[in-house]
């Protein structure tokens, strides 16, 4: 189907979630660990409060970038309206936290099914469509719902369906969990949210909905004829991604306190794209290298002075580059690249050595390959 | 429901709209017929060409000295990147093709909104002297500007559809529309063929950019997204027929702009070319067909 890869050869190890787990996959788990420790434990220690919103932000988005890569990287769906869905869930989850005293994490889950719901069923009649017709439509629809929350307005703490009050003085903020008020606690809070959904994301890839997926995206005939029944997978990826990318909308609600309908331009579904293609669709850490592209860098240009426009400009070189030259994304491009360079300044200290023998070059040549193999995640 | 006299003048600006529309339409499904991209960036690429004519006036350059070169830097632009990436990405699926062009997209929108700034708040406006010119059918007032937004969409979209039809280049197009590889076999210069439907392409951004400028708004947002607006027309269409897109740009066109007057629909109006291309796509895909054909649709 989509050959954003250009090749087609990509089908993720089945079962190695029931299997004995190699001396790699306990490496990889405990590298895992201890960045999720790091990122809990010593990470808002270490930033100032500035930079941790920002950071809060990169959880939120690598939710979002997560789920728009089982959708792009897992079935071949290109979706240009991820923005529109993560302002769903926002609407949903700002609505119940004023509307009702629930728990958040409760009204994180229903947010989720809500923008779960809605979106299968919006994309549920195009998915007749495929690929170009397709990511045309989920624009089309996307550009619909951001005119319609221009006039409904996010809940502000008013009364009724849309809980938005049209007087702008005395705004309450969108409460966060009572154990996660400051920020700190809430940047830690977001990356738990955020562990959880990489989980759910992972365990669908390693079990039987990925294997399918596979299929699907390598060819939608030949999956037919080995009985998938592909409609049912691929609404099962629109709902997992929907699902995944409301409760982001959740978490982004208490995040910032208030909500307002400019902050979910059409066009910012464009951006997400792009660094989710620069990052790669393919990797689960393409969608945490392009949250960080989307977030972190315009918070550090911010500090040093640059205008953002410079990155708008820098990702649109990025999506044709990606596009053209490393179409699995950083992700997977950036640990070979820096093989081969490794291989490559090897190369250049033994020549530039007087050894005696002088190194022959067949020797060092397999290293890129298998240096690639152990450094790729 | 408002009066009938309150719906006359949004049939004059709906029309208006609908005929640059139809000129933005033609010249994407041309491109999408001879090449297999949808061209999303279209928006910005006419987009920056109207900020370069806005520049050019503001220094008190002759206004049709702007003008011309707002089209020959779309024109350029688009043919600059059609020869680059046109190659490139040949082999790749429609879906691919289209994506890259939002890298096109995101340079460009970047790159205005860092040497055109709209932070002062300033309104910037592209005025053609054609606003100044009115006359009056029935009672409604017309500018020249309207009547050349209709009128170029008409010229436009026959020119097109005889051209295709009848002349040695045209024919090539449509050939490289069934199927590149045969075409090149034939003997067909194929990348000449496309690097005159990436000019055209091109040519028309820029005159979309200048009209749209004058009638919705000088900004690059607007501008840039307003191709979303126009691909409706040419979805509606099916990315095919040329006069179908004619038809369709009119009727959004139309549609959007009668929502106005009505109280309850006046806020969702932008919505209608979005909501009517869904609708279209839908209804004209009932039909879940499954094929390993090369063309990816």
């Amino acid at each position: 189907m989509l050959d954003v890869a250009g090749r087609t050869a990509s089908a993720p190890q089945p079962g190695s979630l029931l299997r004995r787990p190699s001396p790699g996959a306990l490496i990889r788990t405990v590298v895992i660990v201890v960045l999720v420790l790091f990122t809990l434990l010593a990470l808002p220690q270490l930033l100032s409060l500035y930079y941790v919103d920002y950071m809060t932000q990169v959880a939120v988005y690598a939710m979002v970038a997560l789920g728009l890569g089982v959708l792009v990287g897992r079935v071949g769906l290109m979706s240009l309206g991820q923005i529109a869905v993560l302002s769903v869930g926002a609407w949903s989850a700002a609505r119940l936290l004023f509307g009702t005293s629930q728990p958040f994490p409760l009204v994180l889950v229903e947010a989720g099914l809500i923008t779960m719901v809605l979106g299968t069923v919006l994309l549920l009649p195009a998915l007749r469509l495929r690929g170009l017709y397709l990511a045309l439509i989920t624009l089309m629809l996307a550009s619909a719902v951001y005119v319609v929350l221009l006039t409904l307005n996010f809940p502000n703490g008013g009364h009724g369906f849309t809980g938005y009050n049209g007087n702008q003085i005395h705004i309450p903020p969108i409460r966060r969990p009572s154990i996660a008020t400051s920020d700190p606690a809430y940047f830690r809070y977001a990356v738990v949210v955020a562990v959880l959904m990489f989980a759910l994301v992972a365990i669908h890839i390693r079990t039987r909905p990925g294997r399918a997926w596979a299929a699907i995206r390598q060819s939608e005939p030949a999956a037919l004829a080995a009985g998938i029944n592909t409609t049912l997978y691929k609404l099962w990826a629109v709902a997992l991604a929907s699902f995944v990318t409301g409760v982001a909308g959740g978490v982004l609600a208490g995040a910032v306190h208030y909500l307002y309908s400019d902050d979910f331009p059409a066009y910012t579904s464009i951006t997400i794209l792009a660094v989710v293609l620069m990052g790669g669709a393919y990797s689960l850490w393409g969608a945490i290298v392009a949250a960080l592209l989307m977030q972190l860098l315009p918070a550090l240009l911010n500090n040093w002075g640059v205008s953002n426009d410079w990155l708008t400009i820098l990702f649109g070189i990025g999506v044709v580059f990606t596009l053209t030259t490393a179409p699995r994304g950083i992700a997977e491009q950036f640990p070979k690249d820096m093989a081969r360079l490794g291989g490559l300044l090897v190369r250049l200290v033994r020549r530039g050595k007087p050894g005696p023998a002088g190194t022959p070059e067949p020797v060092s040549a397999p290293a890129p390959a298998a240096a690639s193999e152990a450094e790729a995640p | 429901m408002p009066s009938w006299q309150e719906f006359q003048p949004f049939i004059v600006t709906g029309l208006a709209l609908g005929g640059v529309y139809a000129l933005s339409g033609v010249g994407l499904v041309v491109l999408y017929q001879a090449t297999g991209v949808v061209y999303l960036a279209f928006g910005a690429v006419g987009a920056t060409g109207a900020l370069i004519a806005w520049s050019l006036i503001s220094v008190s350059l002759p206004g049709w000295l702007a003008w011309l070169v707002c089209i020959a830097f779309s024109g350029a632009l688009t043919l600059g990147y059609g020869m680059v990436f046109g190659p490139l990405l040949a082999r790749r699926t429609p879906l691919v093709k289209a994506t890259a062009t939002l890298g096109l997209l995101l340079i460009l929108y970047g790159a205005m909104d860092l040497l055109w700034t709209t932070s002062g708040g300033e309104v910037r406006s592209l005025t053609l002297p054609t606003d100044a010119h009115k006359f009056s059918i029935a009672g409604v007032q017309i500018t020249y500007t309207q009547l050349i937004g209709l009128v170029i969409g008409v010229v436009i979209t026959l020119a097109t559809a005889a051209f295709l039809r009848s002349t040695k280049l045209g024919t090539a197009m449509r050939a490289m529309a069934n199927d590149r590889e045969i075409t090149a076999t034939l003997g067909v210069p194929v990348r000449r063929v496309e690097a005159a439907a990436w000019l055209g392409c091109g040519v028309l951004a820029g005159i979309a950019g200048l009209l749209l400028a004058d009638m919705v708004a000088l900004d690059a947002t607007t501008l840039t997204f307003l191709v979303i607006s126009s691909l409706a027309a040419a979805l509606i269409a099916r990315l095919r027929s040329v006069t179908l897109t004619f038809a369709a740009a009119l009727l959004v066109g139309l549609v959007q702009n009668l929502m106005v007057p009505i109280p309850s629909l006046s806020n969702y109006n932008n919505m209608a070319p979005f909501v009517l291309a869904v609708l279209a796509l839908l209804a004209l895909s009932r039909r879940s067909v499954i094929a390993l054909s090369r063309e990816e649709v």
